[in-house]
């Protein structure tokens, strides 16, 4: 980098993702913490290593396919042309953000004086990854097996997800294309994929011995630590501050990247190459986290448990369009998505047998699909991208957002990408014998063998000192 | 090893080079070693947990033995 301007706003954008990353790491926090609490004594570290261990899983996975995927797939492959090259199949040509670029022999994959982006930008993607692993992690915890959680989480962290943000959150997305997809905030591509994966994967599953009585009566098997799971859930919604500035591109230039003449128009923009605010987004994540704890406290009738994972549900909702919302739209779409999500749990659990011990499938899954067929509506004819406008099915130009483009892109998120491959792979992994913990293990506790171990430790010591 | 040894050489060159850490070229190793890290980590950690709970499973503990087990310490 020669030119000082240049480089100022070069390394403003590597240090802007770099501080999201550091953010979104409290999000895994949380979420651990969160486990935890919900977990039953005898079962904590087994849990918390459950969870601890798609770090590194999806991390070195993300790094040998899960990028690449992402940088390939826009174009499905063959359902939308690349605006880059006009060609459907997998971008690994020579253009600029070619998946070519980053396959994991690729020396922009490392220390690289010419890339200053390129390594900040895969993070912050990975801190997508985890947090799509550990939304699952807490539906199934007491009673996975952590092989099979790891292959689960390698599944939606570096393979399922990836696809679904090639396809609806990248500037050249055939979903934006031909469906008019928008998701500025995650409500489909992270949360409804990670809820429908854990429901595919509960189905298969079972619930906890003991969750259901003889007459199929849901029995409560509540937070074992209320301040675990408070101090989880707030350093979540800490995170998220860090989510919600990784989804946007801090200052980029509109004028020639639309192709306009003479313009020049520097803003912030989010993962579309659309304009924004981070100011504005702030607004609205407040006022949707607000909505969601409004609604959450009313409707479980002040139960800490819900009221804030209702927060979290409500930001979850309004995040499709809070890129454009007004903060009152969030709000009162947060609530709607704290209703249906609180609503569909309790119904699915009783109808179907489901044993979602933390919730997980209602606050992301259910929230995140009400929040993405909402912002069809609310945003219909916005355009989802700044390139080009043209209409549904077509493929060469943009769709304008839409009501059934937006309910067909909820459905490929929630089921097609998410329920469905949870639900295969659960299916070969329990073929194998290789899903679920033993009855008497579970019965037993996790973490027998450890506390025992512990109270030897104990025993010894303590004769030692008579 | 070294891909650069001495700065101002490495950066005054007509056009410098990017990729500056050890054994540049030599990346395509260096991912089948990680791959076979990766896969090894759950071959290895398999083995042990299913050991582990089979063992486990054998001793045919009820839902509260653990208690006795928690220390105070």
């Amino acid at each position: 980098m020669t030119d000082e301007l240049g480089a100022l706003s070069t390394i403003f954008t590597e240090f802007y993702y770099w501080i999201t990353v550091v953010l979104m790491f409290l999000i895994h926090v949380g979420f651990c913490m969160y486990e935890v609490g919900a977990s039953r004594y005898k079962h904590h570290q087994h849990t918390l290593m459950k969870n601890t261990m798609l770090i590194p899983l999806v991390t070195v996975t993300w790094f040998f396919f899960g990028w690449w995927i992402y940088w390939a797939f826009p174009t499905g492959p063959g359902l939308a042309p690349s605006i880059m090259n006009e060609s459907a199949a997998l971008i690994t040509d020579d253009s600029a953000f070619s998946a070519k670029w980053y396959v994991p022999t690729s020396d922009l994959m490392a220390v690289n004086l010419g890339d200053h982006i390129s390594g900040v930008f895969w993070a912050a993607f990975l801190l997508f990854s985890w947090t799509a692993a550990s939304i699952v992690s807490g539906a199934v915890i007491e009673r996975i097996t952590t092989f099979a959680f790891g292959i689960l989480a390698i599944a939606i962290g570096s393979v399922f997800w990836t696809i679904d943000a090639a396809w609806g959150w990248h500037f050249d997305g055939w979903m934006l294309k031909i469906l008019g997809y928008h998701d500025a905030y995650a409500s489909g591509v992270i949360h409804a994929i990670a809820g429908g994966f854990a429901l595919g994967i509960l189905i298969v599953l079972g619930p906890r011995i003991g969750k259901f009585s003889s007459s199929g009566e849901p029995r409560n098997i509540g937070p074992r630590n209320p301040w675990l799971v408070t101090i989880g859930l707030f350093l979540i919604y800490t995170g998220f501050w860090g989510f919600y500035a990784a989804c946007n591109i801090p200052i980029f230039n509109l004028g020639p990247e639309y192709g306009m003449e003479g313009v020049t128009y520097f803003t912030a923009t989010n993962i579309y190459v659309t304009p924004t605010t981070l100011s504005g987004i702030t607004m609205n994540f407040l006022m949707s986290l607000s909505g969601g704890l409004l609604a959450g406290y009313w409707i479980a009738k002040g139960d800490p448990f819900w009221t804030y994972s209702s927060g979290l549900a409500g930001i979850i909702c309004a995040s499709a369009g809070n890129d454009l919302y007004h903060p009152i739209q969030s709000m009162i779409i947060a609530m709607i998505g704290v209703m249906v999500a609180y609503k569909l749990h309790y119904w699915v659990e009783r109808k179907f047998k489901i044993d979602d011990a933390v919730g997980a499938v209602a606050v992301h899954g259910y929230a995140g699909v009400a929040g993405l067929i909402i912002c069809g509506f609310v945003l219909n004819g916005y355009p989802s991208s700044g390139y080009s406008v043209g209409s549904m099915w077509v493929g060469t130009d943009y769709a304008p957002i839409n009501p059934l483009g937006m309910f067909i892109g909820a459905i490929i998120m929630f089921v097609v990408l998410g329920l469905i491959p949870g639900w295969i792979i659960a299916k070969v992994l329990h073929g194998m014998g290789k899903l679920r913990i033993p009855r008497e293990v579970e019965i037993a506790g996790l973490d027998y063998n450890l506390l025992e171990a512990a109270r030897d430790d104990e025993k010894a010591v303590s004769s030692s000192t008579r | 090893m070294a891909t650069v040894t001495n700065w101002i050489d490495h950066l005054s060159a007509e056009e410098v080079a990017g990729a500056v850490y050890p054994g540049v070229g030599t990346e395509g190793v260096l991912v089948i070693v990680g791959l076979v890290i990766w896969i090894g980590w759950h071959v290895l950690t398999n083995n042990t947990e299913s050991k582990e709970l089979e063992q486990l499973a054998r001793k045919r503990h009820s839902a509260n033995d653990h208690k006795s087990n928690i220390t105070e310490w």
